[in-house]
């Protein structure tokens, strides 16, 4: 199926100014995507209010707009548009994509369609429509729908008030609860409770962060495994598996400050295609017609218990970082998409033979590692949770999965050379360790057990401290085949060490 | 050492550098004992189908899993970028943007390009960004191997931010021909001392200042300074663990628990110039292109003002260019500076100085012969690709050539505003500091300057309000100025609210003020008011040295409300300004491209 000839201008969202949750990724999808448009000769509007973006250089839209992305500015900006179109005499009409720009592109469409903007204007939207976006996002919605196509989910209930919010914890049965405010960006205003002042506390600070006043209440699948899918859809139901990812850190810590392995690593492979096919399930039934999706899963490591979490009907940090794993370049072939291209129509650009539909084989490991900033926020606590934390990431990919995460510690800019060895000092607190000192235990258990920045190196200092695979697992509950992985650095470490004098 | 070992090491992954420490060598004895045993990497290529078909993007990494090696060879001049590696604050987008600009100029120029990064979020790792592209750890050992498996001509490192920059000095040691202006001239504005030396020479003021490796001398030299002083590790960027201390106590506990000083790694001590006005200047400069150092162009790019008080990092403050304040005297006594150093430091390229006007005087606080955070920005606020520029003079060609001698000055104003990740960082205050904070940055375009200001309050997620109440709640050092903040936002028809200090003022200044409780005096008060949404902007300057309890609280309950809030006067001012402007007139939009 050729492209559309209907459409004559393509108005994009960005994503605003880099915060947490939100970084230069998505003006990687952007520029990507008002390049593929522009080269199908469709007129490129762009909105986006950060000036360090590549996409908003004049020369990647043919109209940039650095202004506000608010949806009254927006609605400025399209009553201009409009206008310029009918001087123009456009023969055909301006849509919106609003998947590329991060959950600010996503709300600011939504609120364009409510306050009644979209309509007024006929002006549709492409990639994922409002009932597509809103059953993706809105989480109860989200819920009913995976149930009704057979798939399992965590028990939870919705609210919007506190004590709304404490009859679902009583419905739940147990601590701890996580909290995630609807449509807040990176989980903004989530949080794992423990206990009931935790949870009154997260449960009213969530309601007001959430634009719509509402909360999800949650079963904790803390020290779950947790796994990621992304995935590309066309208009004929065609659905390809782009990436496969593993974290390494388990449910409990926002998927941005953990750790994360691709392709999959500790899955048979009949439990990874289970999970295929309901990722092609999920993305059908919410129905995000063209364009790519993040679908997150759990597997209980006890007894191999599936659940979905949330998907992103939109390109996310996710995407970037399988498209940077793979070589596939998601967010361009998602613009073609949206304009009416069909997956097998769409050539690779890095084998000039393979059509998009190929789903990419990758013979190598990508460990992404996140990168914190707590020294400048001595006053905030630094324990990982739900809340995305982190500031950038840096990725590496190597043949096994110890070449690549050597490779992505010494890239951290941290001062690290690596998982440890190199010489520099621990410093703990106001103590000072050696690096090749021995921690006391005491000192490591709690690093362990509690998510933190410095978690993976406490992997080592227990081992090194005599920690047992199963004794690190029960207090990590991260899978013992990474713990292995690990030990056999540390092992060598060691065999190196001994070869001194 | 064993061949074997050193094989099975590298291909665990383990650095030359943790190889060295290991086994009592250094990394160089490391690297030279790998290259006699051909122990090198092999680079494949990332296809999307693992070796199946061929592949025409040459996107690489290495591995120690050898035989195979996938580089294509390739004879044309090659140029290397070095990228800024993993986002952090001070070190973000705009230096990837700095890159991934240097690339397409000097591919258009012809050249071959090649990017080396470890960052997945950014343009510069799209396989479309250079001709070739390496996702690698920037470290010397992974960047000097990829250099001498292409051959390359030339490495820039001067737009990647401070991890390239760090490198520099030993690729250079290393043979490696580091283009653009010379790492020696990037050490002399690094080093304080060949610094101030430089300045002496030209004559051009710098606040009082001395260098301190340990507390004692630190201590010395505060007594020949007086305090506030502002202190700093040396070579960092974002200013990491700087701070303004107001006494010994302060300094003393600084230099113990804040910095690792070193004489290698000395910690400087500046006199702090107590409301001044910082502007930051970016130029580009291609002197080292000539033989004789009176040749050669530099242009300014942009004078930018900013509007909070000199001491707030540059990377959090908000800015205008072009300046709004500025007289014309200062503005060309600035001029005259960055020409003076730009060619002292023979400098090809860009170079960012940092100044503070105090009265007439115009000192010196930085100079840093590289892409600075404010390139982007102003690159986009004149209409003139600097980076892109700049790449090409680094590359041999004049700004001549390039038809760039003349400065541009916009007859609109473009206001940067900073984002802040204060609501991830509950408990945190937000006062600004020398530390800087920020992870982002907006941009507000307009004729006017008070709509420009309003609109880069809105793009910052903090719409400024056009009417409501007002919580105003000032330091004593800030009382004497706030009855011209209370009158603007009176004249607005806001209603003033403020407890006890701050009231008294304002009423003795004759405005209508409604009296509230402090925190500790009962209830309801300014928290209580926040929380429930009757107040709509808060304007509150911290006290001193160690801010309140009171004012943190405060501080931080107006960002989980979602309420604006001003830290300075100088920022409520703008407010007022921003707001008069909305209710004036409203705002407009406008496309870049009819701005240039």
């Amino acid at each position: 199926m050729p492209k559309r000839t209907d459409i004559h201008s393509v108005l994009i969202i960005g994503a605003g100014p880099i915060i947490i949750g939100q970084a230069c990724e998505f003006d990687y999808s952007g520029t990507q995507a008002c390049k593929a448009l522009k080269e199908e000769g469709y007129r490129v509007i762009l909105v986006n209010s950060n000036p360090a973006t590549i996409m908003t250089d004049p020369e990647f839209a043919d109209r940039t707009y650095i202004e506000p992305i608010t949806p009254e500015c927006i609605d400025k900006i399209i009553a201009r548009e409009v206008e310029e179109m009918k001087r123009l005499k456009a023969n055909g009409k301006l849509v919106l994509l609003p998947t590329l720009g991060g959950q600010t592109a996503l709300n600011t469409a939504m609120a364009l369609f409510r306050r009644g903007t979209l309509d007024k204007y006929s002006i549709e939207m492409i990639g994922a429509n409002a009932g597509a976006i809103e059953r993706g996002e809105d989480r109860q919605v989200f819920k009913d729908l995976m149930i009704s196509i057979g798939l399992d989910v965590p028990l939870s209930g919705t609210s919007h008030n506190l004590e709304e919010a404490r009859l679902v914890a009583e419905k739940i049965g147990r601590f701890p609860l996580i909290i995630r405010p609807a449509f807040t960006l990176g989980g903004t205003g989530g949080g794992i409770a423990y206990n009931r002042e935790e949870f009154d506390e997260m449960a009213k600070r969530g309601i007001e962060l959430s634009p719509v006043s509402e909360i999800l209440v949650e079963e904790s699948l803390l020290g779950w495994k947790e796994f990621e899918m992304e995935v590309m859809r066309d208009r004929q139901d065609n659905c390809v598996v782009i990436c496969s990812i593993e974290n390494f850190d388990p449910m409990g810590v926002h998927t941005g400050d953990s750790i994360t392995v691709a392709p999959i690593q500790t899955l048979t492979d009949k439990e990874f295609q289970i999970m295929r096919d309901a990722s092609f399930a999920v993305i059908r039934a919410v129905g995000v017609e063209t364009g790519g999706s993040n679908i997150q899963f759990a597997v209980n490591p006890d007894n191999g218990r599936m659940v979905i979490i949330e998907m992103n009907p939109r390109v996310s940090r996710s995407s970037a970082l399988a498209s940077k794993a793979t070589g596939f370049p998601i967010a361009k072939i998602a613009a073609k998409l949206a304009v009416g291209y069909l997956l097998d129509e769409i050539r690779n650009d890095i084998t000039r033979e393979t059509p998009a539909s190929f789903e990419p084989t990758i013979d190598y490991v990508v460990t992404k590692v996140p990168r914190f900033a707590f020294e400048k926020f001595p006053q905030a606590d630094p324990t990982l949770n739900t809340q995305m934390k982190s500031v950038g990431e840096a990725m590496a990919i190597g043949r096994t999965f110890k070449e690549s995460l050597q490779k992505a510690l010494r890239s951290l800019e941290i001062g690290r050379y690596g998982l440890g060895g190199d010489g520099k000092a621990w410093r703990i607190g106001e103590k000072v360790y050696g690096d090749r000192d021995i921690l006391p235990r005491e000192v490591i258990a709690p690093k362990l057990s509690v998510p933190n920045a410095e978690r993976i190196f406490f992997l080592r200092h227990a081992l090194r401290a005599g920690f047992t695979i199963e004794e690190i697992f029960q207090l990590t509950k991260i899978d013992r085949w990474f713990l292995t992985q690990i030990k056999e650095i540390v092992d060598f470490e060691e065999e190196l060490a001994a070869t001194k004098n | 050492m064993n061949a074997e070992l050193l094989t099975k090491a590298k291909s665990l992954g383990f650095s030359d550098r943790q190889i060295g420490h290991l086994t009592g060598q250094t990394e160089d004895a490391v690297r030279a004992e790998r290259k006699k045993l051909g122990l090198v990497p092999s680079y494949r290529l990332v296809d999307t189908c693992a070796a199946e078909f061929e592949a025409y993007t040459p996107y690489y990494y290495s591995t120690y899993d050898r035989g195979d090696d996938e580089v294509k060879p390739s004879d044309r001049k090659k140029v290397m970028i070095l990228g800024g590696g993993p986002n952090r604050i001070g070190q973000g987008i705009e230096f990837d943007y700095c890159c991934v600009h240097a690339s397409f100029a000097l591919k258009a120029d012809g050249f071959e390009t090649l990017m080396v990064n470890s960052n997945p979020e950014t343009v510069s790792t799209d396989y479309d960004t250079s001709d070739r592209l390496y996702f690698e750890p920037l470290t010397l050992e992974d960047v000097l191997h990829i250099y001498e498996r292409e051959k390359c001509w030339g490495v820039i490192a001067q737009f990647g931010g401070q991890t390239p920059l760090n490198l520099a000095l030993s690729l250079q040691k290393n043979g490696v021909n580091i283009i653009g202006t010379s790492p020696q001239s990037i050490e002399i504005a690094e080093d304080r001392k060949l610094f101030s030396a430089m300045l002496h020479k030209l004559k051009i003021p710098q606040p009082p200042n001395g260098l301190a490796t340990c507390e004692a001398e630190a201590l010395a030299v505060a007594a020949k300074l007086s305090y506030p002083l502002l202190v700093r590790p040396s070579f960092v960027l974002g200013g990491r663990a700087m701070q303004i201390v107001y006494d010994d106590a302060e300094l003393q506990h600084y230099m113990r628990f804040a910095v690792e000083a070193s004489p290698e790694r000395p910690v400087l001590v500046d006199q702090y110039l107590e409301d001044a006005t910082e502007v930051d200047v970016d130029c580009i400069a291609d002197i080292g292109n000539f033989y004789y150092p009176n040749q050669g162009t530099i242009v300014i790019g942009g004078i930018l003002e900013h509007i909070e008080f000199a001491g707030v990092h540059s990377g959090d403050a908000a800015m205008v260019l072009p300046p709004h304040t500025l007289s014309e005297r200062i503005i060309n006594t600035i001029r005259e500076y960055t020409h003076a150093m730009a060619r002292e430091l023979r400098v090809v390229g860009l170079m960012n100085v940092q100044y503070a006007v105090k009265g007439e005087t115009v000192y010196v606080l930085e100079v840093n012969p590289r892409a600075s955070r404010t390139v982007p920005f102003v690159s986009k606020a004149i209409g003139v690709p600097l980076a892109k520029l700049a790449a090409r003079v680094m590359a041999g060609k004049t700004l001549k050539q390039l038809k760039f001698t003349k400065e541009v000055w916009p007859q609109y104003w473009a206001v940067k505003e900073s984002v802040f990740p204060f609501n991830r960082f509950q408990g945190q205050d937000i006062i600004l500091s020398p530390e800087m904070r920020s992870t982002g940055e907006v941009m507000g375009l307009d004729d006017d300057l008070g709509v420009a200001y309003a609109k880069s309050q809105m793009a910052a997620g903090g719409p400024l309000p056009e009417s409501g109440r007002v919580f105003i709640s000032v330091s004593d050092s800030h009382k004497g100025e706030v009855a011209e903040v209370g009158r603007a936002f009176a004249a607005l028809g806001f209603e003033l609210v403020a407890t006890s200090g701050t009231a008294d003022m304002l009423e003795k200044a004759g405005l209508k003020v409604r009296r509230i409780f402090k925190l500790a005096e009962g209830r309801p008060n300014a928290v209580d008011l926040l929380k429930n949404r009757e107040i709509q902007i808060v304007i509150n300057t911290p006290s001193g040295a160690t801010p309140h309890a009171d004012g943190v609280k405060i501080r931080t309950t107006a960002v989980y409300t979602g309420t604006p809030i001003m830290t300075t006067l100088s920022g409520a001012k703008a407010a007022a300004l921003g707001i008069a402007a909305l209710r004036r007139s409203g705002y407009g939009v406008k496309t870049l491209q009819e701005y240039h």
